[in-house]
């Protein structure tokens, strides 16, 4: 685990850090977030949160991870709080990438666009190992696909 | 005099009740064919407006006019105002008063058939509108919709209470599970304990807020986060409690009129409730969000600043000795050699309840100052009550980095030394700060006195806002401890209420003093504190030669005492009567 320099993280969202500290603490931005679509709890408040108290966040975060950058978060935040760049940041800092980043970044190299078959393609190990393929619906939304849903009685 | 009045809603209302006390004559520009602004469209309130409009609906130096819209005004020398309505009608006022209100936010974006307004839930659970829907099993209410965000950042201050009042009406109909998501709580006075016993009756609180809900025709699904989970719950109703707004057409009168408005959209009030243009006084939800009951203490406050004169705040302070202020307790933060200062914003007792809003603004005060001399400030909040503008100076605590946790339902907070863990399921936080300040600590400063919204009912508040009994009435801290701002509003309020006040014919309980025990029975019962046990020397002669000896006997304070009649129904030995 890299120690991660919390003024740094700021600086590089070219954003200052009290833009983020205004955050209410509402949650609301866990509640629509895209990775939860997928399995995992993550709740992007506690990234923030943990910059703020100055404490360690491990590179496989899931959130730090799955992050897929959809903005959702930023557009429900009472205060628009911008935290896929966080993420962002915070992947430059502990050098990693997400598996779907990865592969729109490598789609873009390939073909000068997102081609998403290729991204399917690339996603399907971590897709299959998280057992996320019964998510699917939901999160080829996010990339331009839609397939019909129906939303999940509890 | 002339006094137009531009708003029929509760608080213009209230002004002129005050003007035409005073024999002043009255216009009330209404923009909507009826007068009663927000407050008749909440259900359980169209009574209470109504009632209190028909005291002065038929007088004769009362003209209201619906449907108004002003053209222009004129600022003549003598510093009166020649206005034109649009129909082409012409006034003439030497004082103007700005009630127009607030309005509510409209969340477009996520209102549906079962994701509704406060304001379409109230109308759902009306008992005029005739039967509850079928499917009326579990309601959940979000909190702070359209409010304390990038594009409004005040508080709404009435959001939370209503939707407490709307769950107190939801179970007088019916017995649906109720969850109710929340940032903070921000009650006021009494709500404390309509809390606690709405939890004991099986409501639900979650704090954690959120903006997932898939509508489908038989429910929405909701997700939040709660207990370190994601977690889905199906509702057959959302209640979003939205938030109020400035008037935008309060930009219109400014023009016409010429006062200021501040960056949030209310008007600028450059000295109590007046504002920078002299004549032109403002009340009610023109000055910031607030709920109808200092709508009306700011109503009757307009009223009489309008009438008399903003000299009569300085002639009356100090000299007119039924106005009853007190100090508040000195609240001292000795800040040694510390780095880290831990602040507790929680208690578990309601009845410290009512001090969290005083209590939150003193820390983020105290916070502030220390985070400014370099220190390390954390708050750990169970609630954090910084109703309206006081929201904004959290805001500017949270950017200056002051770090605020939010603590959840379940969370525990232990202190040992300078130690502080909290704890849940799945969650350790631990905190090592040099000095630690504690709510409880600060409650207790505040405790034993006699403020009026402890006392009272908030029907009883709503109608005499600032009248403790009849030769006292509280303003500032001993009316509701809050932020100092309000203190000059509630002289005024008190006396515009004062104005108000007619002497009825009281009769009062008698205490027949020689077969009176001194129990103290009526002294408990007595809602208004009227009755004191004072000690009367007696003399007795049990055995033997008399004795002369003190004894305890029942005392009416007369000032005080409204002639309920409680007293004389629980005396044990039926020595009160009234004659
Ligand atoms: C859903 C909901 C529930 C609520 N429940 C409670 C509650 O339980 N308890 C509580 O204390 N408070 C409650 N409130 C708040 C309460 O309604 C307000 O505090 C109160 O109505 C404010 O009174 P007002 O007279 O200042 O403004 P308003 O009631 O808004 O009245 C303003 C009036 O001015 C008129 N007007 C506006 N512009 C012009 C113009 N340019 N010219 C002429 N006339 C104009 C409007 O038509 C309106 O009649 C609730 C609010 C909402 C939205
Ligand atoms: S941008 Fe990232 S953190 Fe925000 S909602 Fe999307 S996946 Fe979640
Ligand atoms: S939605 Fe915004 S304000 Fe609320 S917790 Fe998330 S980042 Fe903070
Ligand atoms: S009163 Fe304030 S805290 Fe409560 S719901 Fe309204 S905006 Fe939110
Ligand atoms: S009549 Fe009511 S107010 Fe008066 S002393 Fe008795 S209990 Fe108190």
């Amino acid at each position: 685990m890299k120690n991660i320099d919390q003024s740094r993280i700021f600086d590089l969202t070219d954003y200052k850090r009290q833009d983020f500290s205004v955050c209410l603490g509402c949650k609301i931005c866990a509640s629509v977030c895209t990775v939860n679509d997928l399995s995992e709890s993550t709740n992007p408040q506690e990234i923030l949160q943990k910059l703020f108290l100055g404490k360690n966040i491990p590179s496989d975060d899931h959130l730090v991870r799955y992050c897929t950058g959809c903005y959702r978060c930023t557009g429900a935040c009472p205060w628009n709080i911008r935290i896929p760049e966080v993420i962002r940041a915070l992947r430059e800092e502990l050098a990693t990438r997400s598996p779907f980043e990865k592969a729109f970044k490598d789609s873009v190299s390939i073909w000068g666009r997102v081609y998403e078959p290729y991204v399917i393609i690339m996603a399907i190990p971590f897709l299959l190992k998280g057992g996320y393929i019964k998510h699917m619906t939901r999160w080829t939304e996010y990339m331009g696909i839609h397939l019909p849903h129906k939303v999940k009685r509890a | 005099m002339n006094v137009l009045i531009i708003g029929g809603g509760i608080s213009g209302i209230s002004a002129a009740k005050v003007a035409l006390k005073g024999n002043h004559t009255v216009t009330i520009l209404e923009s909507s064919a009826e007068p009663g602004g927000l407050m008749a469209r909440i259900a359980n309130c169209r009574v209470g407006f109504k009632t209190f409009f028909d005291e002065i609906r038929d007088n004769e130096r009362l003209t209201l006019i619906s449907d108004a819209k002003i053209a222009k005004v004129d600022k003549k020398e003598d510093k009166t105002f020649a206005v034109t309505l649009e129909d082409g009608r012409a006034l003439a006022a030497d004082k103007v008063i700005i009630a127009t209100g607030l309005t509510p936010y409209d969340p477009v974006e996520y209102k549906g058939k079962r994701v509704l307004t406060s304001l379409e839930y109230d109308a759902v659970i009306d008992q005029r509108q005739g039967e509850l829907p079928a499917d009326f099993n579990n309601i959940g209410f979000f909190l702070c919709v359209g409010s304390r965000s990038k594009d409004y950042p005040l508080c709404s201050s009435v959001c939370c209470s209503y939707t407490l009042r709307e769950v107190k009406w939801t179970l007088q109909r019916a017995k649906p599970e109720i969850t109710v998501f929340y940032n903070d709580l921000r009650f006021f006075g009494q709500e404390f304990y309509m809390e606690k016993a709405f939890r004991d009756a099986g409501v639900k609180f979650v704090r954690a807020n959120s903006r997932y809900f898939e509508e489908d025709e038989k429910g929405v699904t909701v997700r939040y986060f709660a207990g370190g989970q994601l977690k889905e719950e199906r509702f057959n109703y959302v209640v979003l409690a939205i938030g109020l707004r400035p008037n935008p057409q309060l930009a219109e009168l400014s023009n016409l009129f010429g006062f200021s408005m501040n960056e949030y959209g209310f008007v600028n009030e450059n000295a109590p409730l007046q504002t920078d243009v002299e004549g032109v006084y403002a009340s009610g939800g023109a000055l910031e969000p607030m709920n109808i009951k200092d709508s009306i203490l700011t109503g009757f406050g307009a009223g009489l600043v309008a009438v008399k004169g903003p000299e009569i705040l300085a002639k009356a302070e100090g000299h007119d000795e039924r106005l009853y202020r007190e100090d508040e307790p000195e609240f001292v933060l000795s800040d040694g050699n510390t780095t880290t200062c831990l602040f507790y914003l929680g208690t578990e007792n309601p009845g410290n309840g009512m001090f969290y809003e005083f209590v939150s603004s003193k820390f983020i005060e105290a916070a502030r100052d220390l985070r400014k001399a370099g220190k390390a400030v954390y708050v750990l909040t169970r609630n954090m009550v910084t109703p309206s503008y006081g929201e904004i100076t959290y805001e500017e605590a949270r950017r200056e980095g002051i770090v605020f946790i939010h603590l959840e339902e379940d969370e525990t907070v232990a202190f040992d030394g300078d130690r502080v863990r909290i704890a849940r399921e799945g969650r350790e936080l631990i905190f090592n700060a040099d000095k630690v300040i504690r709510f409880d600590d600060y409650a207790k400063l505040l405790k034993d006195r006699e403020y009026l919204s402890l006392y009272r009912s908030e029907p009883q508040l709503r109608w005499s806002p600032t009248k403790w009994g009849r030769k006292r009435y509280h303003v500032g801290f001993i009316r509701h401890p809050r932020d100092k701002r309000w203190e000059k509003r509630e002289f005024l309020g008190a006396l515009g209420e004062m104005i108000l006040d007619h002497e009825e014919d009281r009769i009062l309980p008698e205490v027949n003093e020689e077969r009176c025990s001194g129990c103290g029975s009526c002294k408990d019962s007595c809602p208004h504190n009227a009755i004191e046990i004072i000690f009367e020397e007696k003399t007795i002669s049990v055995f033997g030669p008399n004795n002369s000896t003190k004894v305890p006997i029942a005392h009416v304070k007369d000032d005080t005492c409204v002639s309920c009649g409680l007293c004389a129904s629980v005396c044990p030995s039926d020595v009160i009567s009234f004659p």
